[in-house]
C-alpha cells in the first residue's frame, strides 16, 4: 500500500507528432481508488502501462511510495495488473494462476496454497482451483484474474478495463464488488476505464484524460457539477449536456426566447450547456420547441426536442419523471430551471449561472 | 462460430438413400482418395506378393533363374542380413540426430528472431533458403564447396589456421549427412516454433513480467509449454520427410559403410545394383510394417493437434 | 499498437537498447553464417574453374561459366530440355492437385464426411510409407504401359506424392472461413463450385497458394523417381544438375553455376512467398 505520483510523465511513440500521455501530474493517495478515464486514444492505457513499467517514460518521473521507480523493471516495482483479456495462463490452472507471482518470490508451497486458497473463497472460485482457463465462462476469468492480482499483497493494483469483456448485468454486478473488494483491501488503486458511467460510480476521483492531457482530476461530483472544460462537460454524464453557442450581453438568447441572467461574461460568443434535468416542460415558458421522441424507461423518461436556435434546428434532451403525456411532434414549451454553465471560446467553464 | 465448431455439433444423416446427404458428403472426396489408394496402395500390394518370390532381373544375371515362390524365405534371410540390422541402425541415428538437431536449432533462430530490429525480414529471408534448394544441391554443395579434401572451403579455412585437412566426408559420412539435413530443415523448424511463438499474446508475457518471472522463468514456465505443440508437429513433419532422405546419400557417400539408411539400401538391394527384387520387396515390407507402427504412435500425435483444434 | 507491434518491441523498462541492438547483431552474424554455403557457391559460379578450385579470386567474375553451363553436348541432357521437362511436370502436377484437393478439403472441412479424422490419417498415413518400397512395382508397371522416359508418369506419381500435404494444409484453411458465409451460400443452393468459387477461395486465396507453392518446391526438387524412371537424357532438372559433376576433375564453378540456376526460380519463388508460406506451414499443419 503506498501513494502513486505521475511527475510531468510523458511517453512519445517514435514516428509521432504528439505525446501519448503529456506531462501528466497526477498523486493518488494511499488506499485511495483514482478512475482513468477518457475515449480511445487519450492515453489513459498508456499512463497505467507507464506505471506498470510495460512503457518507458520519454520524460518525467514516476514514484511509487515515494521511490522513484521511472528506471525499475516491471517485476521489481511490487504491483499486481488486471488486463482486459486477464491474460491468464492458459497451461497452467487456476489454483497455479493464481500462485504464479507467489511462485515467482520463492514463497514456500504450503503458504502459497493457503493464500490461494483464501482468495479463492473470497471470490467463490473454489470449485475451479483445478481448471484451466479455458473451460471458465467470461465471468469466472475475470475473478481469476482479480483472485491473481489480489493474492500478491501488492503496493498498488492495476486495472486496464476489467469489466469491459463481460456482459451488461454482470459488468453492473461486479463493478459493486469489486468496488467493496477494494474498499475492504485499502490498497491503492488505479483503475482504467472508458465508460463514463463506470468511473462515477467506482472512483473516489475521477481523472479525466484526452489526447494525452489531463482534463480535470477530482471526485465525481464536482466533475458532474463543475466541469472544468467542455470536453469534460460533454463526456460525463449521460445522456450528454445540452450545448448551444450564444451571444452574452447582459441576457442570453435560446431559440429566440430571452434567458436573464446575473452574471455576465461580456458579449463575447460562448458556449452554454445545461443538463438534461434542468430542462423543464409544459405549456409555458419562453423556449418554444418541438417533441422528436419520448424514451420511457419505467423509472425515467427522456424526451428529446427540436428548437430552433439561431435559424438552425438543435436537439436538445430533456429529462422528467414519469409520468409523461407528451407525443412526437407535439409543440411544447420549454423553462430552464437549475445549473446553466457557460464556457468561452477557448471551451474553459468561466461561469455558473443558477437559473 | 467456424466451421470447425459448426462441424463438431453435425447431427448424422441417414445412409439408406444413395443420394443421401452422406453420400453426396463423401463424393467431393473420392476422387483424391481413389487417386491416392491406386498409386500408393495398389504398388504396395504388389510389392508384398514379389516380396514371397525369388523376382531377379532376368537381364542382369548370366544364369536366367525362372521366377519361382519361394514362402518366406526372403524375410528369413532379413534377420540374418547385418547390413540391413546396419541400415535400420543407421537409419535411426541419422533421423534422430537431423531432427533433434534441426529442432534446437531451429528453435533457437526463432527465439532469435522474435523481435522487432533492422532488417529482420531480410534475415529470415536469408535463413530459409537451405529449405528451398534442391537436396541434390545442397548435397553437392557441401561436397563440393564445404568438404572437399583438396577444394573445400572448410578444409581451407583449417589450412589457414594451421591445422591438418579433414576428410570430412570419408571419415565421418553419417556427420555429413546428417549436416547436410539439418542444414536444409532447420529453417522450417524454425518456421514452425517462430509461427508458435508469434501466437502467443502479448499480455500473458506482461503479465508474467508484472507477477515478478524473470525472461528465463517465463520462459521455461509459460513460452515452452505453448510451444510444445509446435515442437511435435515440427518433429513429425520433419521426421516423414528425413526418415526417407535419399538424395544427400546418394550424391555424397553412394551409401559407403555408416551413412546407408533403409531407403538406400533397399534401392541398393534392387534397381541400384542388387536387382534382387523379390528379395529387396520383402526388406520394404517389413519397413512398411514398422512405419506403420510408428505411425500409430504418431497417430496419438495427430490426435491430440485435432482434438484440442475442436475444442480450440 | 498493436499486439504484434508490441511483441516485436518487447522495449518496456529495463530491457537496454544496448541489449536488443546486441541480439540483432547476432541474428545477423548468425543469418549470415548460416547462407555461407549458398552464397560462396553463388560466388563461386561467377569465377573461373582455377579460382573456383583455388578458392582464390584472380581472375575475375564474369557469367561466362553459366553460358558454358547452358549449350548442350549431344547425349547429354541440356538445359533447355530439362527446364522444359521439370516445368510442364512442376504445373501440370500442382494444377492437378489443386483441382484434387480442393473438393476433398472441402469434404472434410466445410461439410465433413464422418470419419474424416480417420481419412485424414490415413492421407497422411501414405507418406509414412518409404517411397522405395513402391518403387519397384511402378517401375514394372511404367514399363509394361510404356511410361518410362515420359513426362506423365513423373506427373503422376508427384501427384500423390503431394495431395496429402496439400489436403492437410487446404483444409486447414477451409476450416477458418466463418460459418455464415457457407450457409448463406447453402440457402441460396448455390452449387460445390460456385461455392468454392465465390465464397471460399477467394477468402483461403493466400493459404491456397500457399500450398501450391510448397507442392512446387517439392516437385521442382524430387530426384528419386525422377532419376528411376527417366532415361540419362530425358530427365528434370535435378538430374541435370548432376550431370554437371564431371568425373574427370573438380569443376567447381560450373557446378556451381548449373546449381543456381536449378534452383534460381523455386529460391525467388520462395522468397517473394514466404510471408505466405510461413503462415502456411504453420497454420496449415496447426490450426
Amino acid at each position: 500500500m503506498a501513494p502513486v505520483q505521475y511527475d510531468e510523465a510523458t511517453r512519445l511513440y517514435p514516428g509521432t507528432p504528439a505525446p501519448a500521455v503529456n506531462r501528466l501530474n497526477l498523486s493518488v493517495a494511499d488506499g485511495e481508488l483514482l478512475v482513468l478515464v477518457g475515449p480511445s486514444g487519450s492515453g489513459k492505457s498508456t499512463a497505467l502501462r507507464m506505471l506498470a513499467g510495460l512503457e518507458p517514460l520519454d520524460n518525467g518521473r514516476i514514484l511509487i511510495g515515494g521511490n522513484d521507480v521511472s528506471g525499475v523493471r516491471p517485476r521489481d516495482r511490487d504491483i499486481a495488473m488486471v488486463f482486459q483479456s486477464y491474460a491468464l495462463y492458459p497451461n497452467l490452472d487456476v489454483a497455479q494462476n493464481m500462485g504464479f507471482a507467489l511462485k515467482q518470490q520463492g514463497v514456500p508451497k504450503e503458504e502459497r496454497l493457503k493464500r490461494v486458497r483464501d482468495v479463492a473463497k473470497l471470490l467463490d472460485l473454489e470449485p475451479y482451483l483445478a481448471r484451466k482457463p479455458r473451460h471458465l465462462s467470461g465471468g469466472q476469468r475475470q475473478r481469476v484474474a482479480m483472485g491473481r492480482a489480489i493474492v500478491r499483497h501488492p503496493k498498488v493494483y492495476l486495472m486496464d478495463e476489467p469489466l469491459s469483456n463481460l456482459d451488461a448485468k454482470l459488468r453492473v454486478q461486479t463493478r459493486a464488488e469489486l468496488v467493496e473488494l477494494q474498499q475492504r483491501l485499502a490498497v491503492t488503486t488505479v483503475y482504467v476505464t472508458h465508460d463514463q458511467v463506470e468511473a462515477m460510480t467506482m472512483g473516489h476521483r475521477v481523472a479525466v484524460l484526452r489526447d494525452g492531457d489531463l482534463q480535470q482530476v477530482d471526485a465525481p461530483s464536482t466533475l458532474y457539477h463543475a466541469p472544468a472544460n467542455l470536453f469534460v462537460a460533454g463526456f460525463i454524464g449521460s445522456p450528454a449536456m445540452n450545448m448551444l453557442p450564444v451571444s452574452v450581453d447582459g441576457s442570453i438568447r435560446i431559440a429566440g426566447a430571452e434567458i436573464r441572467i446575473r452574471e455576465a461574461p461580456g458579449g463575447e460568443r460562448t458556449t452554454i450547456g445545461f443538463r438534461p434535468e434542468t430542462v423543464v416542460i409544459g405549456n409555458d415558458g419562453p423556449i418554444p420547441a418541438r417533441i422528436r421522441i419520448v424514451e420511457d424507461l419505467g423509472s425515467e423518461v427522456f424526451v428529446h426536442l427540436v428548437v430552433d436556435h439561431e435559424n438552425e434546428e438543435r436537439r436538445i434532451v430533456a429529462k422528467v419523471d414519469p409520468p409523461f403525456a407528451g407525443k412526437p411532434d407535439e409543440s411544447v414549451r420549454l423553462t430552464l430551471r437549475g445549473a446553466l454553465h457557460l464556457f468561452d471560446a477557448t471551451e474553459v467553464r468561466r461561469a455558473t449561472v443558477t437559473l | 462460430m467456424t466451421a470447425a465448431a459448426a462441424a463438431a455439433t453435425r447431427t448424422k444423416g441417414t445412409a439408406r438413400d444413395p443420394f443421401s446427404s452422406a453420400w453426396r458428403r463423401r463424393l467431393p472426396l473420392l476422387p483424391a482418395l481413389l487417386y491416392v489408394v491406386a498409386i500408393t496402395q495398389l504398388p504396395f500390394l504388389v510389392s508384398i506378393y514379389y516380396s514371397f518370390t525369388n523376382l531377379k532381373d532376368k537381364t542382369q544375371s548370366l544364369i536366367p533363374e525362372p521366377t519361382r515362390y519361394v514362402g518366406f524365405a526372403n524375410y528369413r534371410q532379413i534377420f540374418s542380413d547385418p547390413f540391413f540390422r546396419q541400415a535400420i541402425w543407421t537409419s535411426v541415428k541419422m533421423t534422430v540426430l537431423a531432427v533433434l538437431l534441426s529442432l534446437i536449432i531451429g528453435t533457437l533462430f526463432a527465439i532469435l528472431l522474435d523481435r522487432k530490429f533492422l532488417g529482420q525480414g531480410v534475415i529470415r529471408t536469408l535463413l530459409i533458403t537451405p529449405f528451398l534448394l534442391m537436396p541434390v544441391v545442397a548435397a553437392l554443395i557441401w561436397k563440393q564447396q564445404m568438404f572437399s579434401s583438396l577444394f573445400g572451403v572448410l578444409n581451407k579455412a583449417l589450412n589457414f589456421l594451421g591445422f591438418n585437412s579433414v576428410a570430412f566426408i570419408s571419415d565421418h559420412p553419417l556427420g555429413s549427412i546428417v549436416t547436410v539435413l539439418v542444414w536444409q530443415w532447420t529453417p522450417f523448424m524454425m518456421l514452425i516454433v517462430l509461427a508458435g511463438l508469434q501466437s502467443q499474446p502479448a499480455e500473458i508475457l506482461e503479465a508474467a513480467n508484472v507477477d515478478g518471472a524473470t525472461p528465463f522463468g517465463i520462459f521455461r514456465q509459460l513460452t515452452f509449454p505453448h510451444l510444445r505443440r509446435y515442437l511435435e508437429l515440427g518433429a513429425l513433419l520433419g521426421s516423414i520427410y528425413i526418415v526417407q532422405a535419399f538424395d544427400a546419400i546418394d550424391v555424397m557417400t553412394a551409401g559407403g559403410p555408416g551413412s546407408t539408411n533403409v531407403p538406400y539400401y533397399v534401392y541398393q538391394e534392387s534397381i541400384g545394383g542388387g536387382f534382387r527384387y523379390g528379395a529387396a520387396s520383402a526388406y520394404a515390407i517389413v519397413v512398411v510394417v514398422f512405419s506403420i507402427i510408428i505411425a500409430t504412435f504418431a497417430l496419438r500425435v495427430l490426435s491430440s493437434l485435432f482434438r484440442e483444434e475442436a475444442r480450440a | 499498437m498493436t499486439d504484434r507491434e508490441r511483441r516485436g518491441a518487447k522495449l518496456g523498462v529495463g530491457e537496454r537498447r544496448a541489449a536488443v541492438a546486441g541480439l540483432g547483431v547476432l541474428a545477423w552474424l548468425v543469418a549470415l553464417l548460416w547462407i555461407f554455403p549458398f552464397a560462396w557457391t553463388v560466388f563461386t559460379s561467377f569465377k573461373t574453374e582455377q579460382d573456383a578450385a583455388a578458392q582464390t579470386l584472380h581472375q575475375g567474375l564474369s557469367f561466362g561459366r553459366y553460358s558454358d553451363v547452358s549449350h548442350s553436348t549431344s547425349g547429354t541432357l541440356s538445359l533447355q530440355s530439362a527446364f522444359t521437362n521439370s516445368l510442364v511436370v512442376v504445373v501440370v502436377s500442382t494444377l492437378i492437385v489443386l483441382a484434387l484437393a480442393l473438393p476433398a478439403a472441402y469434404a472434410l472441412a466445410i461439410r465433413p464426411v464422418h470419419r474424416w479424422r480417420d481419412v485424414l490419417f490415413f492421407f497422411i498415413s501414405t507418406k509414412f510409407l518409404p517411397i522405395v518400397a513402391s518403387i519397384f512395382p511402378i517401375y514394372v508397371y511404367a514399363e509394361k504401359w510404356n511410361l518410362i522416359g515420359t513426362r506423365t508418369v513423373l506427373i503422376i506419381l508427384y501427384i500423390a506424392i503431394n495431395l496429402p500435404l496439400a489436403i492437410w494444409m487446404t483444409r486447414s484453411f477451409f476450416m477458418e472461413v466463418p460459418r455464415e458465409l457457407i450457409e448463406a451460400a447453402e440457402i441460396d443452393g448455390t452449387s460445390l463450385f460456385n461455392q468454392l468459387r465465390s465464397v471460399i477461395l477467394p477468402i483461403t486465396a493466400p493459404g491456397i497458394a500457399a500450398t501450391a507453392l510448397l507442392c512446387v518446391i517439392f516437385a521442382w526438387n524430387e530426384y528419386f523417381y525422377a532419376l528411376q524412371l527417366n532415361f540419362a537424357n530425358a530427365s528434370t532438372m535435378p538430374q541435370w544438375v548432376t550431370t554437371n559433376v564431371s568425373t574427370r576433375g573438380n569443376f567447381l564453378a560450373k557446378l556451381s553455376a548449373a546449381s543456381i540456376i536449378a534452383c534460381l526460380a523455386v529460391v525467388l519463388a520462395g522468397w517473394a512467398a514466404q510471408k505466405r508460406m510461413i503462415r502456411g506451414l504453420s497454420m496449415g499443419a496447426l490450426k
